[in-house]
C-alpha cells in the first residue's frame, strides 16, 4: 500500500536575499540590476520613475497647484502611508501562515489575496489615511483620491519590486530562471487606470445624480417626428360683449345669437357687477355669467379671456375655468364670474363694455407638409451622401493609378541605370513643363479657367500626365543613346555626376527646411534666418555627395532599384496623408475654399486617395504572381501585364474596398459639417447650439437610417464580389 | 538555335542556383531537363527568356546575344519563346479566351490594352489554338472552372498564340496525374513534330523523359552532371543515376 502511493515532491520555499531587497527598496530595480537581471532592473527603475512623475504631474495639474515641492511631499507621504498599510498586511499574513496555519510555503493565503485586500482597504479607509497624513491645506487643494489610488498602486509596485529583487537575488545564487513580471504589470496598469480615471474626469456620482437633465431631452431626440411636419393652424375668436358695472335699469349689450355654421359664444346675463378685491383682503365675486358656445373644433382646447373696455385682454383667475376642452358636439357650457377688471377712469362717462373672448387655436392632428427643419435636414443629408460619393469617386480615379506605384511586387523589379534615370528625370520635368504650357494655351483659347473649368482641368491633367510620361520614356531612351557614346564608364560617371547635381536642389530645400524648422525653434526665427543659405548649401552638398556615393557603390552591377525607391516615397506620402484625420483637412479646406460642401469634399477626397491607394496597393501585393510571370514570358509590356494579369485579379478586393470606403466616407461626411465642411453636420451643430433638440433628433435619426442602410447595401455588394 | 554559355545565377540572398551551365539546343529538338527538386531546373528555364537576370554567362538566341538586351528588344525575343508552367499561371478570374488571347500580347500594340482590344484575326487564332488542344467549347468559361488538365491545355494554347519557335515547359505535368501527364506531353510532342517547335521541358519522372525526350541534360546543385540521349538513360548505371538524383534516390518506372 505504502509503495503504490506517490510521495508528494518536496518543494522548498524559494530563497530570498535581503541585501538585494534592501537595494531595491532604496533605488527601484537596483537589486535586480546587481543580481544580473539588468534589463529587468532598468525597466523597473524607468517604470517606477515614470509612473511617479506622471502621478505627480497629474495631481499638480488637477490641483492647479504647480508647487511641485509641496505636491511631492504630500504625494510621498501618501505613498509611504499606503506602503505602511501594505507592509502591515504582509506581516500579518506572514504571522498567520507561519504560526497559525503552519504553512511555510504560504500556499493557503496567496500574495494576491493580500494585495486585493490592500486595495479594498484603501478604497474604504482612504479618507482616513488622507486626513491623517495630509495637512488641512493640502487636503483642500490636492485631488486626494487620485493621489490616494495612484499612491497605493505605486506603493504596491515599490514593494513588489523589493520582493522581486529579494527573490531574484536569492535565485541568482542558486541559478534558477527569473520569475514573471505579471504582478508588476498588473499593478502598473492599475496605476495608469487611476490616473486615466482622473484625467478623463470620470465622475460617476454626477452621472447618476444629473441623469434627469438628459432625461428631459432624450424623448425629444429619440422621437422627434412631431417636428418633422408643419401643422396647419386655424384660429377662431368670438366675443360676447358684457356691460359692467351694471347701472340700474341697464340691460347690457344682449346675448349673442346661436350661429348655424360659425363658432359662436353667448352669455347670460350680459350686464353685471365686477368682482372686487378690497384693500383689506379677500375677494367679493362679481356676477356669475353662464357661457355657452358652439361650432368649435371638438376635442381641442379653447381659452376664455377677458378684455376691459380699454381693450387689454387677460386671463381671469379664480373666476371659473378658463381652459376648456370642446365636447364632441363642438361646444361647451360653463360659468364665470365677472372678474375684477380695471375700468376706465371714473371721469369717463357712459357704459363700460367689456369683452368676453373665446379663442381656439385649432391644430390638425396630422401635418400635411414637411417642416422647415425636416426639409433642411433632408437637404443636408443629400448633401452629405453626395460629399461621400464625390470624395469616393475622385478618390478612386486618383488612387487606382497611384496604387500601382505603391505596390512592392510590381515596383521592385523595375531597375534603372543612371544613364536612363537621368533622361527619365529630365524628360519628365520637360514633359510636365510642356504639359503646363499646353494647358495655359488651351485655357486661354477656351476663354480662361473660369469660363471652362472642367475642360481646362481635364486637358491639363491629360497634357501633364501624357507629356510627362512621354518625356519620361523618350528622355530615358535619348539619354541612354547619347551617353553610351561616351563609352561604358564615361556614360555612367557623367550621368551619375549630373544626377548628383540635380539632387543638390532638393538637398538645398532640405537644408533650408532644417534651418527654418529646427534651428529657428532652438535659436529663434531671426537668428536662424541670418545664415540659412549656409544650411541650404550644406544640405545641397550633403545630398549630392550621398547620391554620388550611392551610385558609385552600384558601379559594378549598374542596376539601381528605382522602382523600390519610388515605391518607398509614394508609400511614405500615403501613410503620412492617411494618418491625419479628414476632419483636420476639412478645417484647412474650409479656410481655403470657404465653408460648405466643397471644403468637405476636398478634405475627404484627400484622405480617400491616400487610404484607397494603400488598400489597393495591398490588394495588388497579394495577387498570384504566376500570371505576371506568364505575361512577361509572352512578351507583354508593363501596361499590358497590368491590364491583363493584375486588374482581373484585384477587381474583387478593389470593389469591396471601394464600397467600404464609400460607406466610411458618408459616415465621415456627417461629421465634416461640424468643422464647416457642409452636409447635415453643419445644420446639426447649429441646432445643438440652439437647443433645438427635436431638430437634432431628426438629424440624428436621418443619419442613423442612412448609415444603417448604407451598411447593409455595402455589405451586400461586398458579399457579391468577393 | 539556343546556346547557353557558362551561365551562373546567384539569387540576391546568395543562393547559387546555377553554376557554369553550358549546353546547346538544336532546332526541332525535344530536350529534357532532369534533376532533383531544388537542382535549378526552373531557374535555368527562367534565365533563358530572362524572367530572371543571370549573374554571369551568355545566352545566344539564333546566334544573337540576348543576355543584356534592353526591354524593348527583349519583347521581340520573348514572343518567339512560349512558356508553359507547372502551376499553369492562368488568370483565374478571366475567361479561357482572354487567357489564350493574352499569348498574343507580344504582337499587339500596348495601347490597345487600355481598350481591351484584340484584332479579329487574333480571336480567330485563339479559337484555332483551343481547337488544337481539344477544348474549343470552353472558350467562354472562367479559367478556374476548368480541371487541371484542361487548364494546362489553355496554357499550351496561350503559348501557341505566340507562334513560338521554342517552348519552355517547366514541369508542365508535375501537378497532374499520370494519364493527364501523357495527354499534355502528347500535345507538346505533336507541336514538336508537326509544327517543328523546339521543346525544352523539365521533368521529374524518368519514364516520361524516356518516352518523350530525344536528348536529356541532368542538373544537380546547379551544375550539369549528365548529358545524353534517351538510350543513354535506359542503360545508365545506378551509380550514374545517383550522381544526378542523389545518394538515396530509387529508380522509378521505366520505358
Ligand atoms: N527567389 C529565390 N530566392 C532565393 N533562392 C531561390 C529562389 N528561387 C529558388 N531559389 C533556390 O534556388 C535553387 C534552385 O531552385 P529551382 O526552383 O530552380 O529548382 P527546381 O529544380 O526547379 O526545383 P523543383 O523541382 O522543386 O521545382 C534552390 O536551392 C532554391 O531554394
Ligand atoms: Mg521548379
Amino acid at each position: 500500500m505504502a509503495d503504490s502511493k506517490i510521495a508528494p515532491p518536496v518543494v522548498e520555499a524559494p530563497r530570498r536575499s535581503a541585501l538585494h531587497g534592501l537595494l531595491s527598496l532604496i533605488v527601484p530595480g537596483l537589486g535586480q540590476f546587481v543580481a544580473g537581471a539588468r534589463t529587468r532592473g532598468l525597466t523597473l527603475l524607468v517604470t517606477v520613475l515614470t509612473l511617479f512623475g506622471l502621478s505627480m504631474w497629474t495631481i499638480a495639474q488637477r490641483a492647479r497647484f504647480p508647487e511641485y515641492a509641496v505636491v511631492t511631499g504630500d504625494y510621498l507621504r501618501i505613498v509611504l502611508a499606503c506602503a505602511a498599510l501594505l507592509v502591515f498586511l504582509l506581516a500579518l499574513r506572514h504571522l498567520l501562515t507561519r504560526f497559525v496555519l503552519k504553512d511555510p510555503l504560504a500556499e493557503t493565503f496567496s500574495l494576491y489575496g493580500v494585495v486585493l485586500l490592500f486595495f479594498v482597504l484603501v478604497m474604504f479607509v482612504g479618507d482616513d489615511i488622507l486626513a491623517t497624513v495630509l495637512s488641512a491645506e493640502s487636503l483642500s487643494h490636492i485631488h486626494g483620491m487620485t493621489g490616494l489610488y495612484s499612491g497605493a498602486a505605486l506603493a504596491a509596485l515599490w514593494l513588489w519590486q523589493v520582493g522581486d529583487a529579494a527573490r531574484i537575488g536569492g535565485e541568482h545564487l542558486t541559478g534558477k530562471r527569473t520569475p514573471s513580471m505579471g504582478g508588476a504589470i498588473v499593478i502598473a496598469c492599475l496605476l495608469v487606470f487611476a490616473l486615466g480615471y482622473n484625467l478623463t474626469g470620470v465622475n460617476l456620482p454626477k452621472a447618476i445624480r444629473e441623469y434627469q437633465d438628459v432625461g428631459i431631452l432624450l424623448p425629444r431626440i429619440l422621437w422627434p417626428w412631431r417636428a418633422a411636419f408643419a401643422y396647419d393652424q386655424e384660429v377662431f375668436e368670438v366675443v360676447q360683449k358684457i356691460q359692467a358695472p351694471c347701472p340700474d335699469g341697464a340691460t347690457g349689450p344682449g346675448s349673442n345669437p346661436v350661429l348655424a355654421n360659425d363658432p359662436w359664444v353667448s352669455a347670460t346675463p350680459t350686464c353685471g357687477d365686477l368682482s372686487v378685491r378690497p384693500t383689506t383682503g379677500g375677494l367679493i365675486l362679481g356676477t356669475e355669467l353662464t357661457i355657452t358656445a358652439g361650432n368649435f373644433v371638438p376635442g381641442q382646447e379653447v381659452l376664455i379671456r377677458w378684455a376691459n373696455p380699454i381693450g387689454n385682454p387677460f386671463t381671469p383667475r379664480g373666476m371659473g375655468e378658463t381652459t376648456l376642452i370642446i365636447d364632441e358636439n363642438g361646444g361647451f357650457t360653463t360659468t364665470l364670474n365677472i372678474p375684477d377688471a380695471v375700468v376706465s377712469p371714473e371721469t369717463a362717462s357712459g357704459d363700460q363694455i367689456h369683452s368676453l373672448i373665446v379663442r381656439q387655436e385649432s391644430v390638425r392632428v396630422f401635418g400635411n407638409r414637411l417642416s422647415n427643419e425636416m426639409n433642411l435636414a433632408l437637404i443636408g443629408l443629400l448633401e452629405t451622401i453626395m460629399i461621400g460619393l464625390m470624395a469616393t469617386f475622385f478618390g478612386i480615379v486618383a488612387a487606382f493609378p497611384l496604387s500601382f506605384l505603391a505596390a512592392k511586387n510590381l515596383m521592385s523589379p523595375i531597375m534603372g541605370t543612371p544613364e536612363r534615370i537621368l533622361g527619365n528625370v529630365l524628360g519628365v520635368l520637360a514633359g510636365g513643363w510642356l504639359g503646363i504650357q499646353v494647358t495655359d494655351f488651351a485655357s486661354a483659347s477656351l476663354g480662361g479657367l473660369e469660363a471652362a473649368p472642367v475642360q481646362v482641368f481635364l486637358i491639363g491633367m491629360l497634357a501633364v500626365l501624357g507629356l510627362g510620361i512621354a518625356g519620361l520614356q523618350l528622355g530615358g531612351r535619348l539619354s541612354e543613346a547619347a551617353l553610351t557614346r561616351l563609352g561604358k564608364d564615361g556614360g555612367y560617371w557623367v550621368s551619375s555626376g549630373v544626377l548628383a547635381l540635380l539632387a543638390a536642389y532638393p538637398g538645398y530645400i532640405l537644408g533650408l527646411g532644417f534651418s527654418r524648422g529646427i534651428r529657428s525653434i532652438v535659436l529663434g526665427a531671426e537668428v536662424a534666418a541670418i545664415n540659412e543659405e549656409w544650411y541650404g548649401a550644406l544640405g545641397a552638398v550633403l545630398v549630392a555627395v550621398l547620391v554620388f556615393w550611392y551610385l558609385y557603390g552600384k558601379r559594378h552591377t549598374r542596376r539601381v532599384p528605382v522602382g523600390l525607391m519610388l515605391y518607398g516615397v509614394v508609400r511614405t506620402i500615403f501613410n503620412v496623408v492617411r494618418s491625419v484625420e479628414a476632419l483636420i483637412y476639412a478645417i484647412i479646406a474650409a479656410i481655403w475654399v470657404g465653408l460648405g460642401p466643397f471644403a468637405g469634399t476636398l478634405a475627404l477626397t484627400l484622405h480617400t486617395i491616400a487610404s484607397l491607394a494603400k488598400l489597393y496597393s495591398e490588394a495588388i501585393e497579394s495577387i498570384d504572381p504566376g500570371p505576371l510571370e506568364a505575361l512577361d514570358a509572352v512578351g507583354a509590356n508593363r501596361l499590358q501585364t497590368i491590364v491583363y494579369a493584375v486588374v482581373p485579379q484585384i477587381l474583387p478586393p478593389v470593389i469591396s474596398f471601394t464600397v467600404y470606403r464609400w460607406d466610411i466616407n458618408v459616415r465621415m461626411s456627417t461629421l465634416l459639417g461640424f468643422v464647416g465642411g457642409g452636409g447635415i453636420g453643419f445644420i446639426l451643430l447649429q441646432w445643438i447650439r440652439l437647443y433645438q433638440y427635436e431638430a437634432v433628433g431628426i438629424a440624428v435619426w436621418l443619419i442613423a437610417i442612412t448609415v444603417a442602410a448604407l451598411d447593409y447595401v455595402s455589405s451586400e455588394i461586398r458579399e457579391r464580389f468577393v | 538555335m539556343l546556346t547557353v554559355e557558362h551561365l551562373t545565377m546567384v539569387y540576391p540572398d546568395g543562393t547559387v542556383a546555377l553554376k557554369d551551365v553550358s549546353f546547346e539546343v538544336k532546332e526541332g529538338e525535344f530536350l529534357g531537363v532532369i534533376g532533383l527538386s531544388g537542382s535549378g531546373k526552373s531557374t535555368l528555364l527562367r534565365c533563358i527568356n530572362r524572367l530572371l537576370e543571370p549573374t554571369e554567362g551568355r545566352i545566344l538566341w539564333n546566334d544573337k546575344d540576348i543576355t543584356h538586351l534592353p526591354q524593348g528588344e527583349l519583347r521581340t525575343v520573348r514572343r518567339e519563346i512560349g512558356m508553359v508552367f507547372q502551376q499553369f499561371n492562368l488568370v483565374k478570374r478571366s475567361s479561357v479566351l482572354t487567357n489564350v488571347l493574352s499569348g498574343r500580347l507580344g504582337y499587339t500594340p500596348p495601347s490597345w490594352a487600355l481598350a481591351n482590344r484584340f484584332s479579329r484575326q487574333d480571336r480567330e487564332l485563339a479559337f484555332q489554338a483551343l481547337q488544337r488542344v481539344g477544348i474549343p467549347d470552353k472558350a467562354h468559361n472562367r479559367a478556374d472552372e476548368l480541371s487541371g488538365g484542361q487548364q494546362q491545355r489553355v496554357g499550351i494554347a496561350r503559348a501557341l498564340m505566340q507562334d513560338p519557335k521554342m517552348i519552355l515547359a517547366d514541369e508542365p505535368v508535375a501537378s497532374l496525374d499520370p494519364v493527364l501527364a501523357h495527354s499534355i506531353l502528347g500535345y507538346l510532342e505533336k507541336l514538336n513534330t508537326e509544327d517543328n517547335i523546339t521543346v525544352l521541358c523539365s521533368l521529374h519522372y524518368l519514364d516520361l523523359v524516356q518516352r518523350y525526350c530525344e536528348r536529356v541534360i541532368g542538373l544537380r546543385n546547379g551544375r550539369i552532371v549528365f548529358e545524353g540521349s534517351k538510350e543513354d538513360i535506359a542503360k545508365m548505371s545506378d551509380e550514374r543515376f545517383r550522381e544526378i538524383y542523389g545518394e538515396d534516390a530509387i529508380r522509378m518506372g521505366g520505358a
